[in-house]
């Protein structure tokens, strides 16, 4: 029991981030149709950030917020400068991504070498309840990314703002044609998938070792998740979340770590197959006349 | 842009076929035939990408794994049957082809988007299952091959006679591709490629082809497994994961998916431009992806086919044939 706790613990914090990825990855593709798989890399950057800041003495929360504002920049000017041209041909802005993929790999391999990196624990405590620890490392991870991602869905769904890119995600042309900026909402969205990647390298350190490849796993796992959700279903990806996270948790603790991998993936081909819209629907890509 | 009917674009690909086999009397130096291999080995399953990608409009980011399954045949052909070489590339070819039917029959019933993430998703899917595969596959380490190559009682282990080997079987896929472009298959792939619900009302069989044409790319992977697995001796799951797969799309899109020269041009630019820019394998990665970006944004029809329009733009004034995207749209 104390075993199923601590595991189902574990894969909520890995979920956490894998969640983060997925969030941006859904409104991405919701919007503008392209699967951008450079999200892990954005992640990846976010990752290298913190290590450089906190390598530097700059504490960790800073360091996080750092990650943020970098990668959003980043997600910004590579918008601005490479999907903005691709987003009457999603299917080409997919294989732009995946040369990104390698651009951001290598240039931090470059700079950074491709051994693995780490940052020192910024929490410590490890509690022990009725046999249970609990990194607190873990649980702020969890709440971090729970507290961002209800901000997420708040605005998404309360704010004037958020009605207009919900609109436009139905209908990009009569969304423009009632006066809503929808470019301008394509790089605003960019820009907050962008910074929450940048958070979720900053946490995904804070748990584990990372190397310049982690970011290739994470956004598979992201992509599977915001599937299993309905691409453009923000209430389904982080419902997916918990579940790929929980099942990651349960797999490790039973003795099958080492397919751990393969669950994501072979989630995602089921229900790619029979429930093609994912389990909570969503849409097959903006549509266009 | 409809295919010529005629030998006429298979000639310069035999042509310079030709003059690459004839490459060994300069006596070059073993690292540049050995990278030359490389890119005929690679060639080979381009050729099959170009069918898939360049006839059918549908895109693998896995086709890694089906070279893989073709290597792994080969090798455990040799290992447990004590089959050679020359049996394992039609048996190898009937493997990745039974893969491709496997990955494909599932994967062709989400359409655009998501058959490429499937694709993806089945080649990282390969690579974990041969990692765990124990002893059988080797696990992480991987498997070696020890049979010897002999055509005629006549050793082809020398690397200049496995060159030509490699020549040949380029050769052969070439024509094959050829042969699949200029028939009526090659015609019905197309009308798929260019509008798929105009082609299943005229009463084609859109989800049978494009799983044919999945199948027919899966026996020119299988086949260039084969090669590879006898020419590095050693093969592991990394070999056949996501950055092989990324690499070969990117090699077929540099190329250009819809010409015949495409896949050779691209196999042996993507092979050779690190060493002609004395670059190392890093700087050599960026520029890829660099390249990749670049082609798709402003030569979407590939290299060969953008030297070829900016040709008829600077001598031919009117021959301005408007060039299609090698991508269609999706997702309407």
């Amino acid at each position: 029991m104390d075993i199923l706790l601590q595991q189902i613990l574990n894969g909520l914090s890995i979920a956490s981030v894998i969640t983060l990825i997925a969030v941006g990855v859904t409104l991405i593709f919701g919007l503008t149709g392209i699967i951008n798989f450079a999200h892990g890399e954005f992640l990846m950057v976010g990752s290298i950030v913190t290590w450089l800041a906190v390598a530097n003495g700059i504490s960790f929360w800073l360091a996080i917020l750092l990650a943020m504002i970098v990668v959003a920049v980043m997600g910004f000017a590579l918008e601005r400068g490479l999907f903005r041209f691709t987003l009457e041909r999603p299917t080409n802005g997919f294989i732009v991504s995946l040369g990104l993929i390698i651009v951001l790999q290598h240039i931090v391999i470059f700079f950074w070498n491709a051994n693995q990196k780490s940052i020192p624990r910024p929490l410590n405590t490890i509690w022990e309840m009725g046999g249970v620890r609990i990194a607190s490392v873990r649980v702020m991870v969890i709440f971090i990314t729970a507290a961002v991602v209800a901000m997420t869905f708040v605005a998404v769904t309360r704010s004037r703002y958020g009605r207009a890119l919900r609109a436009s995600v139905e209908d990009r042309d009569t969304a423009a044609l009632m006066g809503i900026p929808v470019r301008r909402y394509i790089t605003g969205v960019f820009v907050l998938g962008s910074a929450l990647a940048g958070l979720g390298g900053g946490l995904l350190i804070a748990l584990f070792p990372i190397t310049p490849f982690t970011g290739g796993t994470m956004v598979m796992k992201g992509f599977a998740v915001a599937l299993m959700g309905g691409l453009g279903n923000l209430t389904g990806a982080v419902v997916a979340g918990l579940i790929l996270g929980i099942v990651e948790g349960l797999s490790a603790g039973y003795g099958f770590s080492e397919w751990t991998d393969a669950y994501s993936f072979g989630l995602m081909i089921l229900v790619l197959l029979f429930r093609p819209n994912g389990l909570f629907g969503g849409t097959s890509g903006p549509k266009m006349a | 842009m409809p295919a010529s009917h005629s030998f006429r674009s298979l000639l310069p690909v035999l042509i310079l076929l030709v003059l690459l086999a004839l490459v060994p009397l300069l006596s070059p130096s073993n690292r540049f035939v050995s990278l030359a291999i490389s890119a005929g080995i690679n060639v080979i399953a381009l050729y099959g990408l170009s069918v898939l990608f360049g006839q059918t409009g549908i895109l693998s980011m896995g086709h890694a794994a089906l070279v893989g399954i073709g290597a792994y045949t080969a090798a455990i052909l040799a290992r447990d049957f004590n089959i050679g070489f020359w049996l394992s590339i039609p048996l190898a070819g009937i493997m990745a082809a039974i893969v491709a039917a496997l990955i494909g029959i599932p994967s062709l019933r989400v359409s655009g988007h998501h058959f490429v993430i499937m694709t993806f998703a089945f080649g990282q899917l390969l690579a974990i299952i041969l990692t765990n595969g124990g002893d059988y596959t080797g696990a992480a380490s991987g498997l070696d091959v020890q049979q010897p190559v002999a055509l005629f009682g006549l050793s082809i282990d020398v690397l200049t006679h496995y060159y030509l080997t490699v020549v040949f079987f380029v050769a052969l896929s070439a024509i094959a591709s050829w042969a699949i472009i200029n028939s009526r298959y090659g015609r019905t792939l197309r009308a798929i490629r260019e509008n798929e619900k105009l082609a299943a009302s005229l009463g084609i069989n859109v989800g049978r082809h494009k799983i044919g044409a999945f199948i027919v790319s899966g026996v020119f992977a299988g086949v260039s497994g084969v090669l590879l697995a006898y020419f590095l001796r050693h093969i592991s799951p990394s070999q056949f994961s996501s950055f092989p797969s990324i690499y070969l799309a990117l090699m077929v899109m540099i190329g250009g998916a819809r010409l015949l020269l495409g896949p050779l041009a691209g196999g042996i630019l993507v092979a050779f431009l690190p060493e002609l820019l004395n670059l190392d394998p890093v700087q050599s990665r960026i520029l890829y992806g660099v390249c990749l970006i670049a082609v798709i944004l402003l030569l979407p029809n590939g290299l060969i086919a953008g030297i070829i329009a900016g040709w008829h733009k600077m001598f031919d004034r009117r021959a301005a044939q408007p060039s299609e995207p090698a991508v269609e749209r999706e997702g309407k």
